[in-house]
């Protein structure tokens, strides 16, 4: 019995489905029910969360958390669906420190906000960014330009002209 | 004379030889030629053999074709194989140009090693503008001189040259050692035919 059985085997409530992900087993979870998943998960040995990762399906999001024993050696991913129209998930934070970059990376590129995070800002893309670019809606014809202002900071603009030597 | 010691001729300087200037001097040559300095050159080359002549341009592009210092600043990957090119196997070190400054203030030419992200950029451009003249810039792999494989990308800028002049394009993802090295004799061509004294009007 994998990982995957086991926590559907202890919260039945929580486990859509079950399946195996490049030779991981994987679980889909219910979005209300990750952090009583995640606890679990956490319970059973997995130390380690590596990944988070947001994937655009058109009509929804989902959310892919990969976890690691370093006790046991086994791997765990969990899924989680998001609506399109306004994707919300539970933070981790609270019990991976990890997460706490790993969501703010998915929150800059996908655009998916996690509920309970301390610090929810965009980490590598600077502030004022249009758009979250990972997204199939994104527009990818207006160009956008980085400036650097007086104090230091980032400035965004479509209007390249402080920087570009010739339009 | 005595025995051993050094024979000094006194130096002797017609001074009918010497022009008078009857028109004002004007430019830099002819404030030269007005002093008689070359007339007194001349006198002592034809005594002793031992003057070297050459133009402005010449000395001075070879003094700095001979010791380019880059700033020590890289982008990404190229910038291993920059590291590469510098150690003992390639050894930059025969061109002069061993000394990788730490500060863009104290250099004349500029490696765009890399990547140029959008945010990179005005640090970029930045680090150009900081550097004295006369300065060069090469732009080494695909992704400085066109954007590369990240042509497509929203966060890649495509091309250095958008924001700062390029001498030197070398190609390459990235380019070993060679071609860097190649790069470098091709900037150093280069220099080697810029006109300096023509911007100063020496050359007129």
């Amino acid at each position: 019995m994998n990982a995957a059985e086991e926590l559907k085997q202890k919260l039945p409530a929580a486990v859509v489905s079950t399946g195996m992900q490049v030779n991981k087993p994987m679980a889909v979870i219910k979005k209300e029910e990750l952090l009583n998943a995640a606890r679990k998960v956490k319970e059973m040995g997995f130390d380690h969360l590596s990944v988070i990762t947001g994937t655009d399906y058109k009509d929804h999001f989902e959310v892919v958390y990969n976890f690691f024993s370093y006790n046991n050696k086994h791997n765990l991913v969990l899924k989680v669906i998001a609506d399109h129209d306004k994707p919300e998930v539970d933070s981790l934070t609270s019990l991976w420190k990890g997460a706490d970059w790993l969501e703010r990376e998915t929150y800059d590129l996908v655009g998916i906000k996690f509920r309970g995070h301390p610090n929810l800002i965009r980490i590598l893309l600077p502030d004022g960014w249009n758009g979250h670019p990972l997204r199939k809606d994104y527009d990818m014809n207006t160009e956008q330009f980085v400036t650097v202002g007086e104090n230091g900071d980032d400035i965004v603009s479509p209007d390249g002209t402080n920087l570009l030597r010739r339009k | 004379m005595e025995e051993g010691g050094f024979r000094v001729d006194p130096v002797t300087i017609d001074t009918t030889k010497i022009k008078t200037a009857k028109k004002k001097p004007v430019t830099a040559l002819e404030k030269l030629e007005d002093t008689g300095l070359i007339n007194t050159v001349l006198a002592a080359r034809e005594r002793e053999g031992l003057i070297l002549f050459s133009t402005i341009d010449q000395i001075f592009n070879w003094a700095r074709l001979s010791s380019l210092w880059p700033v020590s600043s890289g982008l990404a990957c190229c910038a291993i194989e920059m590291m590469a090119t510098a150690m003992a196997h390639h050894d930059i070190a025969r061109f002069g140009m061993e000394i990788f400054r730490a500060s863009p203030r104290q250099a004349d030419l500029m490696f765009v090693a890399g990547t140029v992200t959008k945010r990179m950029a005005p640090r970029v451009k930045q680090l150009y503008e900081m550097m004295p003249d006369p300065k060069w810039v090469i732009a080494v792999g695909s992704c400085a001189s066109t954007g590369g494989p990240y042509i497509e990308s929203y966060s890649v800028l495509k091309g250095v040259d958008l924001i700062i002049p390029v001498d030197v394009y070398i190609p390459g993802c990235p380019p070993r050692p060679e071609a860097w090295l190649y790069g470098i004799i091709q900037l150093r061509e280069k220099i080697k035919n810029e006109g300096y004294g023509a911007k100063w009007g020496l050359n007129k």
